[in-house]
């Protein structure tokens, strides 16, 4: 004889104050949980936005299962709003980078040229533990980027599954985007990071005087109030 | 100026919900011809709380640009009322109507002919067709019911948190009201707009000291509606005192009618600050600052201990959390949604509550009156139990509320706040990580 256990269960789901229960299995993937949700409330506006909270106040990861989740039954699940998906998330950012990334602008722009270096990481992470500092043409009030290095750096990236987080440069003192900046940047997708050093990168090693900004999807730059709000020290 | 513009936000939030075919027009008449009937006797409004429940609800149905008929004695107001002017209740709501949305009248007829009826406490009434609700309360817990008798008992509280909070779950009612008139997208979604039979809501005693109670120095950022709604709750708390400055660079507009408590329509297009400092008068003494806040400015200089952040945009909550030493409360909406929370030095900070910038932040919000004024109560109450160290329970740090269904258990979630690794403000909490 063989023995059928029933594993589904139910979560209890809570959007504007209104609970209904939901039939989970324990395979299935918290994204599919969520796009359930949605559709049992009938949720037409920015649905794309909204998560799963426990009680806790954490949030349910949605690239698991239910059962790694660890939601149990009965689970109380909070559908809510989460700002996270929407916008770009933060960079995780090795440590020694910014201080390597200095000593690069310093060596190579000597206190009177610009210079640029590009961070990099693995392609499915929010991490940057690698930089490159292009061939490039310089001057005190720009630079240019080598064409051919340019498209050997593509298809190195392509090959390693890597992507350029961040571009960096500097500026001969205040730290601002110039319409060039605005205009050229070496990667034109929404949530791509570019950020300013003044005064050739011969102060203090640190992002705290940088002008950061946040490519939008309209395509304009937005400043952000510090570099917090773009990478995080790991 | 119009009532379709002042109500704008209104509508866009109703839009979450109603067929698209259904023109900006046609909502805001919906609302526009309703007509609300607020009832008391004498003895119920013989009380601070009895008067601010009545004054809360009728200025929270305005903004949503419904008619409003009062039959209510005459009687003194006991303590000032801003914005609305006068010395008698009666006379300050009637003198009110058309000043806080374009047509939105309030007046003493006896042909009044009401769709729904709102009575206070133990006030009898008489028999009608209208649906009615009966609003009740104690100084800190407020409700709702739909019973036609008056066994309830007559507000006679001192602190009007109770009253306020049945004002809002009244106003609610009537938004309700209205869109069960509207044709919606989905059925599924009539659940959320369905009449509660009774609710209600209660933030907690806190044991009050018999004399004055200063709240000391309290920086608010942002002149808006959750700052203007938590203000509008202060100044009526008795024998409260305050100073601070408050910070906003924008200018009131008519779409800011909906919801902004102290604002009337002549104050269209005066700085924001300028509104609000005004309204405050000497109990709440506010230096206006017509600016942005930047925490690095040279007008900040050093923030109070406590500050109360109303502002939408979300990287300006991590500034404020970067720049302060002390105590931080953050309030906001999101459509039929209030997050309201409170954050010590050594809690996870706003920027774990609110980790990522919310890139819909900048367009125009959905928004009605009683959905703000929530937040801005549920702030202000936060910062009186703060001054009082009776502040919320860890597990209590971030309240999650949506009024729409308040008889539902869990209309409101009452949640911690999680630290995160990866918090914009770089915490304390969350560098222990």
């Amino acid at each position: 004889m063989t023995i059928i256990v029933e594993r589904k269960f139910a979560v209890e789901i809570v959007y504007n104050g209104v609970t209904k229960s939901l039939q989970v299995e324990p395979e299935e993937q918290v994204t599919a949980l969520l796009q359930k949700a949605i559709a049992a409330f009938g949720i037409t506006q920015q649905p794309h936005l909204l998560s799963l909270f426990r009680q806790d106040g954490s949030i349910v990861t949605e690239n698991e299962s239910v059962e790694l989740a660890g939601l149990k039954p009965g689970e109380i699940l909070l559908l809510r709003p989460n700002a996270v998906k929407g916008g770009g998330g933060l960079l995780r950012l090795a440590r020694n980078i910014v201080q390597t990334t200095f000593g690069t602008l310093r060596e190579c722009g000597r206190g009177e040229c610009e210079c640029a270096v590009y961070w990099t990481g693995p392609a499915s992470e929010d991490l940057i533990d690698g930089f490159e500092h292009p061939i490039h043409k310089r001057s005190p009030f720009c630079y240019e980027v080598d064409d051919d290095w340019l498209t050997e750096f593509w298809k190195r990236l392509a090959a390693s599954k890597r992507s350029v987080k961040v571009q960096v440069h500097t500026h001969p003192s205040e730290a601002f985007h110039s319409s060039s900046d605005d205009m050229w940047p070496i990667v034109s997708q929404a949530d791509f990071v570019s950020i300013v050093i003044p005064d050739f990168a011969i102060g203090e090693p640190s992002l705290d005087r940088a002008w950061v900004g946040r490519l939008q999807v309209d395509g304009k730059w937005r400043c952000l109030g510090s570099a917090g709000e773009a990478v995080v020290l790991t | 100026m119009t009532a379709l513009e002042e109500l704008n936000r209104t509508i866009l939030l109703c839009r979450d919900y109603v067929v698209d075919a259904l023109s900006d027009e046609e909502i805001c008449q919906c609302f526009q011809s309703r007509k609300v009937l607020c009832v008391s006797d004498l003895r119920n409004l013989s009380s601070h709380s009895g008067q601010t429940a009545l004054v809360t609800l009728v200025s929270l149905l305005s903004r949503m640009g419904m008619q409003v008929g009062l039959s209510i004695p005459e009687v003194a107001l006991l303590s000032p009322q801003p914005p609305l002017l006068g010395q008698s209740v009666r006379e300050s709501l009637i003198a009110s109507g058309e000043t806080l949305v374009t047509g939105a009248t309030v007046r003493c007829d006896s042909d009044f002919n009401p769709e729904m009826i709102f009575v206070l406490g133990n006030t009898e009434i008489g028999s009608s067709h209208a649906v009615s609700w009966r609003l009740c309360g104690t100084d800190w817990q407020g409700a709702l019911s739909m019973e036609k008798t008056a066994g309830s008992q007559p507000w006679a509280a001192e602190w009007p948190v109770g009253s306020m909070v049945s004002a809002a779950l009244a106003a609610n009612e009537a938004f309700k009201f209205v869109m069960r008139c509207l044709p919606l997208r989905d059925q599924a979604a009539r659940v959320f707009f369905e009449p509660s039979r009774s609710c209600d809501w209660n933030f907690g005693s806190v044991p009050l000291p018999k004399g004055s109670v200063d709240l000391g120095q309290v920086d608010v950022i942002s002149a808006g509606a959750i700052s203007q709604a938590s203000l509008y709750a202060v100044m009526r708390f008795p024998r409260v005192q305050m100073r601070g400055r408050i910070f906003d660079d924008d200018l009131t507009a008519a779409s800011n009618l909906n919801r902004n408590m102290l604002s009337v329509v002549t104050d269209v297009g005066t700085s924001k600050v300028q509104v609000v400092a005004r309204c405050c008068g000497t109990k709440l003494q506010f230096d206006p600052v017509p600016k942005r806040f930047f925490g690095n400015s040279f007008e900040v200089r050093e923030l109070a201990p406590r500050v109360l952040v109303g502002v939408d945009d979300i990287p300006s909550r991590w500034e404020v959390q970067r720049h302060t030493l002390g105590w931080v409360a953050v309030s906001g909406t999101s459509h039929f949604s209030i997050s309201s929370s409170a954050h010590s030095p050594n809690e996870p900070c706003c920027g774990c509550l609110h980790p990522v910038d919310d890139p819909a932040g900048a367009n125009p919000i959905p928004t009605v009156s009683f959905v703000s004024f929530w937040a801005g109560l549920a702030m202000a109450v936060r910062l009186l139990r703060e001054v009082l160290a009776s502040p919320y329970s860890p597990d209590r740090q971030h309240l999650w509320l949506t009024p729409l269904r308040m008889d539902q258990p869990r209309a409101a979630m009452w949640l911690p706040v999680a630290p995160r690794h990866d918090c914009p403000v770089h915490c304390m909490t969350s560098r222990l990580l």
